[in-house]
């Protein structure tokens, strides 16, 4: 087809040809084109088949409003081929056809369409039982549109970024390019986004006049030069934004263009004041077989023309109800294509001068006139039009209907933003009423039509922007209201919907197949509400967001149900505003995690890392997941855990002591100098959340450990049970500042003694004592002597920056006794053969102290400290029937141990395996177990069931806790 | 950040980097007083209000602090504390 | 094939006076007052519906049924509930849509998997098919999971859970309407309760909007707004926490999964509906809220988290994303009261992410507790005072997000 690419407007450059594949076939284009533009220009009509009926679908809107123009594209379906920029190289396939879109197998299922009314499912397929899952099978396969291969891989990048501004500006036509240009003069940074790839909106295709003999055209190059030349202003262009929350929170997404490394870009704007201003939609005119290839909307056929140089068809009927429509019919008809004849809904309100160009030209114009029915099955072959009263009828063969009932304003973005829209009478519009603080809407959304009158609207619109961002633009603003209301105000609108007679394929919605039948069948059943109706009827459910019902639905319901004084109520919209790839929405899916200052060195030591909440840890660091060495090491020479990971707190102040005693059960006022005191922290349920131990370094200063998992949250914790108290107190977290190193096993104390002058003897520093050394004489380390993992042990904390110094050094003084790494596997193993538990692995949300046998720990005579979780540990101290810790021992001792997570049962569940090994060191299988208290005493027969065991139990015993030295010898060595 | 949050010392912030607390209910009972209803009472029964609440943050991701704010549950719009409340809370 | 059209939704007149009343058109409620007709006779029932039937959690949630839950209290209920939709499909003539795909749960760590292991041989206990898959077992399930180190969290493996799937929630919804219509039940949508009459610790009569209503027993099934609907007309309060839960769907694609999945480290859900659409979902705001809005956060997070264990994803489109609201108890698990405090003043609420999947079960014996003022078995460890006992459910074993009290 030669194309109209001399037109100033037309945007694709006839120097630059582009090639894209489309069912296997090579079609060209040009550079500008979008898939659907070069597509139609090579004469393809059909674009799809529709969800449930197999209708064929082509260009529609050319906004992307329904789903008709859907394509995969290199893999990626759903696509919108009439928004999508055509690249050279590209490979367009049809979907949801058997066949071709053309030729499509399941195009039968349209004469099914009357056997399928609303809610059809709801009452097939059913009976008898056995019928439904091979139906099931059926409409799996004929349902959905695109294909997305599970094994598809996305080869391009994508980016995302988070501009802040004063100012955010939807929509780059002649209202937004005016608002933003009076808010920047005021001062204000101000982003404009524009779905389209360049700016100008409503006036960038028209040749139609504007002023001075410039044509709206030309006035859109104006504003857009100034836009784009204002530093105060950033312009997004193939930017859709998709939602908008509360305080001015923005999403959009932008198409890259061919310098970017990206293919789309998720943004995210923070603006202090938001404008929308993106125009109106046409509201589709309804009749029989409204969606036949061939049917297109005003904007739609004028823009194939203008912007891409493609006239729509050698002749065409216009049926529309505004004005645009009667200027596209001229300039159409002077563009060379046959206007048959224009028909307007409208009885009267036309533009006498639009009306007397039509006249000029010969073209026949029926006031009050209506499409009522398309002929044709792939194509449109006649329309049918009638006067509204349906009383008089014509058909006249034609291969092209520009069909449009009226204008409706783009309020989707609004609706989003939770505005309240309300039905205007005047404009057959739903118009914001009572806008969030800081949102202003402007343009043609709000009814105008004269193209000052947009330009000032918008004007006005960037000068209360400013306002709102509190510069003062009074006096202009007053007389910019002014200005605009002596321009000429929103013209009357058409109301037209329903059609005369009605049809029976009246499409309320494309991309659900929703008919005005359907919505009639809706009522029917006794729904009336456009909610309900949407629900049952799936009328604006699909990828259109109600683009193409979104206006009609709440007219018709409200003219065939409500009384006539009740205005109809919009239907709501739901973000995304256009469906948005989730490859754009996760962005650069940046992965964070912490490490610890000798994460590099876990790794070289060829520890196999896993996450920890937000850390990485070495699990273990044997090649083949046997631990065996690391736990033999421990037990009987010499090594080393990275424990960085454990929370480090100092907590100092007058009140220091109050807050510990407060969140602590265990009785912090007489910590001995150089000890270690091990304690617990309950929720008030009396449930373990933490464990610990805290050192008094001087008057009223503390240094405390917490678990890795509840480092994070424990100064917001401390400070909440104190938080209506006024206590004088100061937490500092340190988990960061120090790392931790545990050298465990019975040589610890050799490798120690050969890195540090201090005696660190059996006397001088015994069992959970706390002493502050200097390694090497240089580095001073706060070390404690635990016994987690049951063992002679010292936990070095260490200035994180010493971190890998001091680890070097005790690699070195450990080599004797060859000193290795351990991980997390053994550390788990070890703690076990202890009987010690991990929380959340041997406890979990309902264990209380009492539970674990740790009630020892907690210190009853304190009630003036309130201690948190006290009250629940004096309910629940006798409470009977609840699940208790308890240690077991296989019957068999050749039986490999439970996997953990088996439960332990008799008629019923008593409880479940916590953790169960084998142990090396024991030569036996033992574990923990959560078990109901009767069945807790030593010696008790566990039953355990396994998954997968077919009902085979095996059996254990309750079994003293520890199983490794219940004296604690090896711990005071 | 469709929640922002007024913290007293940082500013208004996105309502993600802060911590609810619960309905404010009042200082923390004597141990002694907590009966088993009592301490129910305390830990667990909220209002649910559908309204106006006043309740309990903490700037989690910023200075730590706790302080109270009052919250519409129904828009989660952030209110003013009433002048009187800011006496009594002061 | 034409079928007649016939009313889903009569138009009720309305009564000053009922035997019982169901506060709340949810699914909760019009399956009690469905059961409390044809089970039980007793029909001069009235639905009350401040909104219209199934605008709260029932037409929010994402359908997902299943039998695999932690605890022996919750897992016989569950299983029968699972067994009834096929049942009520045809007692209700009305297509549910059960669509029994199974459900696949993953596991991306060895605790996760222990976990996994305790819910698995519960459920096998219970005569309830369920087993625990190494990773290579979900990719054959599944072949769009990435079970590669590359994901964050990598799969370890996962609960699969044959007996499960969807059902299509509006549905039920519209055929247990239809069921109560036929049985003489009435629904008052646009109706809101504005007070319960309380007179000698017994319920007289209930407030509406269109007046006032003499009955003897109410049923607060109000969904989320059960507690604050407690509070505020009968001074109860309740140990729950309202807060928005999140769901959406992509544009629809040829069948691409045929199971629901769900992982608990990536706290995300996917399932494929009928229709093609990838439902997905599962996050809330941890604060409490009555908005039901959404959030630029959660959108973003889910995209972040699909396409790392569906790589394939990428190349799909959220299409539209909603929120409802969740009753969040401190266990997880719901309350369910009846003639305490108050005689004749029975609740049903609580069940946060588990309303859906429940629905019908629970409606049908909350009906015989409030036919008969006899708790059934099968209820009675839901009741409120477990709490104030220290006999928190453990149907979650991790702390809850949500409570100040963690």
């Amino acid at each position: 087809m030669k194309r109209l690419s001399q037109l100033p407007t037309c945007r694709i450059d006839p120097e630059k040809k582009v090639f894209i594949t489309y069912r296997g076939k090579s079609y060209q284009g040009y550079e500008g084109d979008t898939v659907a533009s070069l597509l139609y220009a090579n004469g393809i009509r059909i674009f799809s088949r529709s969800l449930k009926y197999h209708r064929p679908r082509g260009l529609y809107s050319l906004d992307g409003e329904c789903s008709n123009t859907t394509m995969a594209i290199d893999g990626i379906p759903n696509l919108r081929t009439e928004t999508t920029p055509a690249r050279h190289g590209m490979t367009v396939k049809a979907q949801n056809v058997v066949g071709s879109p053309e030729f499509d197998l399941l195009g039968i299922m349209d004469r099914f369409s009357r056997a399928m009314p609303a809610g059809f499912f709801y009452h097939m397929f059913h009976k008898p039982p056995s019928l439904w899952p091979l139906a099931l099978k059926r409409i799996r396969k004929i349902a959905g549109l695109g294909t997305l291969r599970h094994d598809f891989v996305m080869q391009v990048r994508f980016d995302e970024i988070y501009p802040h501004t004063d100012l955010c500006v939807i929509g780059g036509g002649p209202a937004g390019m005016s608002t933003a240009l009076a808010a920047a003069d005021q001062g204000l940074q101000v982003i404009l986004i524009e779905a389209r790839p360049w700016l100008g909106g409503i006036f960038d295709y028209r040749p139609a006049k504007y002023l001075d003999g410039f044509s709206l055209h030309e006035r859109a190059g104006v504003l857009s030069q100034r836009v784009t030349e204002n530093k105060n202003i950033r312009v997004f262009l193939q930017t859709a934004v998709v939602g908008i929350y509360p305080d001015n929170q923005i999403t959009a997404f932008q198409v890259g263009g061919r310098p970017d490394a990206y293919k789309e870009r998720y943004v995210e704007i923070r603006a202090k004041s938001l404008v929308v201003a993106t125009g109106c939609l046409e509201r589709p005119l309804l009749f029989e077989n409204n969606e036949r290839p061939g049917v297109m909307q005003v904007g739609c056929a004028h823009r194939l023309a203008r912007t891409w140089g493609i006239l729509p068809g050698k002749n065409a009927v216009f049926c529309t109800g505004h004005d645009l429509g009667l200027e596209a019919a001229i300039d159409l008809f002077d563009l060379g294509m046959e206007v048959l004849c224009v028909a307007d809904n409208r009885e009267d309100g036309q533009d006498a001068e639009l009306v007397a160009e039509l006249k000029k030209r010969n073209i026949p114009f029926y006031r009050g006139w209506v499409a009522a029915k398309v002929k044709g099955k792939k194509a449109v072959k006649a329309v049918t039009i009638s006067t509204v009263s349906g009383t008089r009828r014509r058909d006249i063969p034609c291969e092209v209907l520009v069909a449009s009932a009226g204008l409706t304003p783009a309020t989707g973005l609004l609706s989003i933003a939770q505005c309240k829209l309300s039905y205007d009478n005047h404009t057959g519009f739903f118009l914001p009423v009572n806008l969030p603080e800081r949102v202003y809407a402007s343009g043609r959304m709000l009814g105008f039509h004269h193209p000052l009158s947009i330009e000032i609207s918008g004007r006005l619109a960037g000068l209360n922007a400013a306002a709102g961002c509190k510069e003062t633009t009074n006096g202009l603003r007053k007389e910019v209201e002014e200005q605009l209301a002596t321009l000429p105000g929103p013209p009357l609108g058409s109301k037209w919907v329903s059609p005369p007679g009605k049809g029976k394929k009246v499409f309320i919605c494309f991309d659900e197949d929703a008919t005005l039948q359907n919505i009639d069948q809706a009522f029917s059943v006794g729904f009336e509400m456009p909610e309900l109706i949407k629900r049952f009827t799936a009328a604006g459910t699909g990828p259109g967001q109600g683009g193409i019902p979104g206006h009609n639905l709440p007219l018709y319901v409200g003219q065939s149900r409500l009384p006539a004084d009740d205005p109809p109520s919009p239907t709501t919209v739901r973000p995304p505003m256009v469906p948005v790839l989730l490859a754009t929405y996760a962005g650069k899916n940046l992965d964070m995690s912490k490490r610890t200052p000798v994460h590099d060195l876990q790794i070289s030591s060829g520890g196999k890392m896993e996450r920890v909440g937000g850390w990485r840890r070495a699990r273990y660091f044997s090649p083949d997941k046997s631990i065996r060495e690391e736990i033999e090491a421990v037990r009987t020479s010499v090594a080393i855990l990275d424990a960085s990971t454990l929370g480090k707190f100092r907590l100092h102040g007058p009140d220091a002591l109050k807050a510990l005693q407060r969140v602590y059960v265990g009785d912090m006022t007489n910590i001995a100098e150089g000890k270690v005191k091990y304690s617990a922290m309950c929720n008030d349920d009396g449930c373990l959340i933490d464990d610990g131990v805290v050192v008094q370094r001087g008057k009223n200063d503390y240094f405390f450990t917490t678990s890795t998992a509840r480092a994070g949250g424990t100064i917001e914790w401390i400070r909440f049970h104190t938080r209506y108290d006024g206590w004088d107190f100061h937490l500092v977290n340190l988990t960061d500042a120090f790392g931790v190193i545990n050298l465990a096993g019975p040589k610890a104390r050799e490798v120690l003694e050969r890195a540090t002058d201090s005696d660190v003897s059996p006397e001088a520093f015994p069992y959970a004592g706390y002493r502050e050394l200097l390694i090497l004489n240089t580095i001073p380390v706060r070390v404690m002597r635990l016994g987690f993992v049951g063992e002679l042990s010292f936990e070095l904390h260490v200035p994180a920056s010493y971190m890998i110094t001091v680890w070097k050094i005790l690699e070195e003084t450990g080599k004797p006794w060859g000193i290795r790494n351990f991980g997390l596997e053994a550390q788990n193993i070890l703690r076990m053969e202890k009987g010690h538990v991990i929380i959340g692995s041997e406890s979990e949300q309902r264990t209380t102290l009492h539970d674990l046998g740790l009630g020892f720990l907690w210190h009853r005579n304190k009630p003036e400290a309130k201690t948190v979780g006290a009250a629940a540990l004096k309910h629940t101290e006798n409470q009977k029937g609840r699940l208790k810790l308890v240690g077991f021992e296989m019957e068999d001792s050749a039986s490999a141990p439970p996997r953990d997570g088996s439960i332990i049962v008799d008629e019923k569940i008593r409880g479940y395996v916590c953790t169960a090994r084998y142990s090396h060191t024991l030569n036996a299988s033992v574990g923990m177990a959560l078990v109901e208290d009767r069945l807790s005493s030593i010696s008790e027969r566990l039953a355990i069931f396994e998954d997968d065991c077919n009902g085979k139990l095996t059996y254990a015993r309750v079994a003293r806790m520890p199983f490794y030295d219940p004296e604690g010898a090896r711990l005071k060595i | 950040m469709s929640l922002t949050i007024t913290c007293p010392i940082c500013g208004k912030r996105s309502g993600y980097e802060f911590r609810y607390g619960g309905e404010d209910k009042g200082p923390r009972p004597d141990e002694d007083e907590l009966t088993p209803e009592k301490w129910f009472d305390y830990t667990h029964l909220n209002t649910c209000i559908a309204g106006m609440q006043k309740e309990w943050w903490c700037h989690r991701d910023g200075c730590g602090t706790w302080f109270k704010i009052y919250r519409d549950t129904r828009t989660i719009g952030e209110v003013p504390l009433p002048v009187e409340d800011k006496i009594k809370d002061a | 094939m034409v079928f007649k059209h016939e009313q889903l939704l009569g138009k009720s007149r309305f009564r000053s006076s009922y035997d019982a009343v169901i506060i709340g058109g949810g699914l909760h409620g019009l399956a009690t007052a469905y059961y409390l007709a044809k089970d039980h006779g007793i029909n001069n029932v009235a639905v009350i519906e401040k909104r219209y039937i199934g605008f709260g959690g029932a037409g929010r949630n994402t359908a997902i049924v299943r039998a695999n839950q932690r605890t022996q209290e919750n897992l016989p209920l569950y299983q029968e509930a699972l067994k009834l939709w096929p049942l009520l499909t045809r007692e209700l003539d009305f297509n549910l849509m059960f669509y029994n795909c199974g459900n696949l749960n993953l596991a991306h760590s060895d605790a996760a998997i222990k976990s996994l292991r305790l819910n698995v041989s519960s459920a096998q206990f219970h005569g309830i098919d369920s087993r625990l898959l190494d990773a290579k077992e979900c990719k054959t399930l599944v072949p769009a999971l990435d079970i590669s180190d590359r994901p964050r969290y990598p799969i370890f493996g996962g609960m699969y859970h044959p007996p499960g799937g969807i059902v299509r929630h509006d549905a039920v919804v519209w055929g247990l309407a239809r069921g109560c219509i036929k049985h003489g039940v009435h629904i008052h949508q646009n109706t809101e309760v504005t007070d319960i009459g309380v007179k000698n610790g017994k319920v007289e009569f209930i407030e509406t909007t269109r007046g006032k209503i003499k009955t003897e027993k109410v049923l607060n099934a109000a969904g989320a707004y059960s507690a604050a609907l407690a509070y505020q007309m009968l001074d109860i309060r309740m140990p729950i926490s309202v807060l928005t839960i999140q769901a959406m769907v992509t544009q629809p694609l040829k069948p691409l999964m045929d199971h629901v999945v769900s992982s608990g480290a990536y706290h995300v859900y996917a399932n494929q509906t009928l229709k093609g659409e990838i439902a997905t979902g599962s996050h809330m705001d941890p604060w409490p809220n009555y908005t039901t809005q959404n959030t630029a956060y959660y959108i973003k997070h889910q995209a972040e988290a699909l396409t790392e264990l569906f790589p394939c994803l990428k190349g799909a489109k959220f299409m539209r994303i909603w929120g409802g609201l969740a009753d969040m108890t401190p266990d997880m698990a719901p309350i369910i009261d009846g003639n305490d405090p108050v005689e004749g003043y029975f609740v049903d609420c609580g069940w946060g992410y588990f309303g859906f999947k429940s629905s019908a079960v629970t409606g049908k014996y909350m009906a015989r507790f409030m036919a008969t003022g006899q708790c059934p078995a099968i209820l009675k460890p839901f009741t409120r005072q477990r709490f104030e006992k220290h006999r928190l459910m453990g149907e979650t074993a991790a702390l809850v997000e949500f409570s100040p009290n963690n």
